[in-house]
């Protein structure tokens, strides 16, 4: 698939040290236009981004990072875009994956970024949990680091896929009811630039977050995926 | 004993049926929401004229301590209100998160066109 085909969708709250670099690294790894999204950052990271030679969203309230992605995916769509992978402003995730994700969109509908590596002992236990409950197969399951195939894209730009919160297990389940293959591809993380995570970062989060994902996934048990064909022609 | 008319209750009925007139009159209350209160107000004004009526109610349920139907139905309808008022409050979320989104999206195809480059014709229906 040319390059041209595929948008890179970043998005970012309050990311202007960062997203630039970011930005201009994603362009030069795979000659794809790059989408900003911004979740009403209150610095400069607009500004950066377009400096960058980013094409930007501004979204006008915060929505969080899984509402700022379906941003991207929406515009991707209205576009013409057959192939989004997402990246992390804060510059957590290697540049040099974003061709090999999308050249693995060929044999999947969604492709993960793995970092084995980065995974603490807190968070393979709680994977291991929520893999247990969803029955999903999927080693790390927030990573930002995703390309999306134009099935995938078509599902996620839904009404149903906007009250999600987190780019994570509720986005899986939804991918799943619909049998959409997701496979894993394993990315070397560089170690310097280990960001920190949203949802890791304070016990009352990570509480608040296995909570709010455990319910969600009690929700799903037993939902069936609907003829495929009826739910995609709803557009 | 006079068990016909018990006249605080009428005047809390009355009182809140003319207030919520007066809110929709005043274009400060959505309509179907003044609908469910001013049946709560007929409701009041209807046990306030006919006190048995909560007899009757709770004999009819099976209920022989006719003020705890008062209070439980109270309860429940205050918990149903709520639970409605969240499933409102998680649509409206919705619709203000893809508004959000198509904010964005037409604010950066306005700017892009100001700025006199050509648009791609939208290729799919983006739903709203």
């Amino acid at each position: 698939m040319h390059p041209s085909d595929c948008l890179i969708v970043i998005p970012a709250f309050n990311e202007a040290a960062t997203v630039a670099k970011v930005v201009a690294g994603a362009r030069e790894a795979t000659g794809s236009p790059v989408l900003v999204v911004s979740d009403a950052s209150e610095d400069d990271t607009v500004a950066q981004a377009e400096a960058a030679g980013a094409r930007v969203l501004a979204l006008p309230i915060r929505l969080g990072a899984w509402c700022a992605i379906q941003a991207g995916l929406r515009y991707a769509r209205r576009h013409g875009y057959r192939q989004v992978v997402t990246i992390d402003a804060d510059g957590q995730h290697p540049v040099s994956a974003l061709v090999d994700l999308c050249a693995a969109l060929a044999d999947s509908d969604v492709v993960i970024g793995t970092c084995p590596q980065r995974l603490s002992v807190a968070k393979r236990i709680a994977w291991a949990y929520f893999r247990l409950l969803t029955g999903l197969r999927v080693v790390d399951v927030t990573s930002g680091l995703r390309a999306y195939g134009e099935p995938a894209l078509e599902l996620l730009v839904q009404r149903e896929a906007s009250l999600l919160d987190y780019q994570d297990i509720g986005v899986l389940l939804l991918l799943a009811a619909q049998d959409m293959r997701i496979d894993e591809l394993p990315v070397a993380m560089s170690e310097r630039e280990v960001g920190k995570s949203r949802v890791f970062s304070s016990w009352l989060s990570v509480t608040r977050y296995m909570i709010h994902t455990t319910v969600l996934c009690l929700a799903q048990v037993g939902r069936s995926a609907p003829p495929a064909e009826t739910e995609m022609t709803s557009t | 004993m006079n068990l016909s008319l018990s006249p605080l209750p009428l005047i809390v009925g009355l009182a809140l049926a003319g207030a919520i007139f007066y809110l929709v009159r005043r274009n400060h209350l959505h309509g179907p929401y003044a609908a469910g209160w001013l049946a709560l107000a007929a409701v009041i004004i209807v046990v306030s004229i006919w006190p048995r009526s909560i007899d009757w109610a709770s004999q009819l349920v099976g209920i022989y301590y006719p003020p705890i139907l008062v209070s439980m139905l109270a309860i429940a309808a205050l918990l149903l209100k709520s639970l409605v008022g969240d499933l409102e409050r998680s649509q409206q979320e919705r619709s203000l998160r893809r508004l959000s989104q198509k904010l964005a999206i037409l604010e950066n195809e306005l700017e892009r066109l100001k700025r006199g480059e050509a648009l791609p014709p939208a290729s799919h229906d983006d739903p709203d």
